[in-house]
C-alpha cells in the first residue's frame, strides 16, 4: 500500500466516524422532544408553517410557500448560483464554438 | 453529429410535446401540486436536451441562438428580483418587508384566500408565488438548455476542425 | 399489513440497487456505459425519494440527474476518448 492510499484510508475513516456519530445524535423521526430538552423549540417552526402557511400565503402547497416566501433568500442564492454557472459556461465555450 | 437515425427523430418528435406539456404544468401549478419553478424547468430543459441529442446541435443552433436564451434567462432573474422587491413598496397594504407576499389575500391578481386544511385546487390563489414560479421556471429552462446546447455545439466544432 | 411489508421490502431493495449501480459505474472501463450506470443510479435515487414522500426532490432528481447530467457527460465523452486507459 502506497503512502497516498494509506492517507486516503485514514481520511475516509475519519469522515466515516464523524458521520456515524452525527447520525447517532439525531433524534428519531417525528419526535418533538420533552419540555426542557435542548432542541425542544426547533420543531415548533414546522408546526407554525403547517398551521399558518395556507392562511398567510394562500398556497395549498406548503413546500412552495416555504421555498418562495418564508425562505425566499435561499431561492435568491440558488438563482445566483445558476446564473453564475451559465455565465461561466458561455464565457468558456462561446470562444471555442466560433 | 448532425442528428441520429430517422427512428430516433420520429420518436423524439412524438414524445417532445408530452414532456413539454408536463413540465409547463409543473411550473404553472407550482402552488397547488408538488413541484415548482426549478423542477418544471428541469423537465422542460430535459425535453430540449432530447431535441439537441436527436437532431444535432448545428440544426438546433440554427433555430435558436444562445444570445436569445441568455436574454430569456436574464428576464427570469430580473422578474424574480422585481417580485421580491414588490414587498418593499409601500403602495400595497401590509408591505415594507423584502420577499413579503403582497398579493396574497388581497383584491389583486392571484389574490383569493384559502381555508385551513383545504385541498381544493384553486389556481387564482397564493399571491406572488405563481409569478415567482414562472420567473424561476423561465430562468431554469434557459439556463440548463443553454449549457447543454453550447457544450454540444463547441465540441462539434472542435471535432470538425480536427484538433 | 402486507402493504407495510411491501414498502419495507422496497426500502431495503432500492438502496442496495443504488449501491450496486454506483459500484458498477466505478469498475466499468467503457465510459459511456459508466455514464448510463450513473443515470440508472440517479433514477433509482429518484424512486427512493418518491417512496420517502418527497415528490419535489424526486422530480428535480429525475430531471437533472437522469437526463441533463447524462447528456453533458456523453457530450464530454464524445469529444475526448471513449475507453478508460489501463493505467
Amino acid at each position: 500500500m502506497t503512502m497516498r492510499n494509506a492517507a486516503g484510508v485514514i481520511f475516509f475513516a475519519i469522515v466515516a466516524v464523524f458521520f456515524i456519530f452525527s447520525i447517532l445524535s439525531l433524534h428519531p423521526f417525528g419526535d418533538f422532544g420533552e419540555e426542557g430538552d435542548k432542541y425542544y423549540l426547533e420543531p415548533k417552526m414546522d408546526d407554525y408553517i403547517i398551521d399558518n402557511a395556507q392562511n398567510e400565503t394562500g398556497a395549498n402547497n406548503a413546500v412552495t410557500s416555504v421555498v418562495f416566501d418564508y425562505r425566499g433568500f435561499d431561492t435568491l442564492g440558488e438563482a445566483t448560483v445558476l446564473f453564475t454557472a451559465v455565465a461561466g459556461v458561455i464565457l468558456i465555450f462561446r470562444r471555442l464554438g466560433k | 453529429m448532425s442528428g441520429m437515425s430517422k427512428i430516433v427523430k420520429t420518436i423524439t418528435s412524438i414524445a417532445f410535446p408530452f414532456v413539454m406539456i408536463y413540465g409547463l404544468y409543473v411550473i404553472l401549478h407550482g402552488h397547488l401540486t408538488p413541484g415548482g419553478g426549478f423542477q418544471g424547468g428541469a423537465v422542460v430543459a430535459s425535453a430540449c436536451a432530447m431535441i439537441v441529442v436527436a437532431f444535432g446541435s448545428i440544426w438546433t443552433m440554427k433555430k435558436i441562438k444562445e444570445n436569445q436564451l441568455s436574454i430569456l434567462e436574464s428576464i427570469g432573474a430580473i422578474g424574480f428580483i422585481v417580485f421580491a422587491f414588490l414587498g418593499l413598496i409601500i403602495l400595497f397594504d401590509n408591505s415594507g418587508i423584502f420577499f413579503k407576499n403582497v398579493f396574497a389575500n388581497s383584491v389583486y391578481l392571484f389574490g383569493q384566500s384559502v381555508e385551513y386544511a383545504s385541498t381544493t385546487a384553486n389556481i387564482n390563489t397564493a399571491g406572488t408565488l405563481p409569478l415567482m414560479n414562472i420567473a424561476v421556471g423561465l430562468k431554469v429552462i434557459a439556463g440548463l438548455f443553454v449549457i447543454v446546447l453550447v457544450m454540444a455545439y463547441a465540441s462539434n466544432k472542435i471535432k470538425e476542425r480536427g484538433d | 399489513m402486507t402493504e407495510d411489508l411491501l414498502i419495507s421490502l422496497i426500502h431495503i431493495v432500492v438502496p442496495i440497487l443504488i449501491i450496486a449501480a454506483s459500484i458498477v459505474a466505478i469498475y466499468l472501463k467503457d465510459l459511456i456505459a459508466a455514464a448510463i450506470a450513473v443515470a440508472a443510479m440517479s433514477l433509482l435515487l429518484s424512486l427512493e425519494f418518491f417512496i420517502l414522500q418527497a415528490p419535489d426532490v424526486a422530480i428535480a432528481e429525475a430531471g437533472v440527474g437522469a437526463c441533463l447530467t447524462t447528456a453533458i457527460l456523453i457530450i464530454a465523452i464524445k469529444s475526448t476518448k471513449r475507453m478508460e486507459d489501463e493505467a
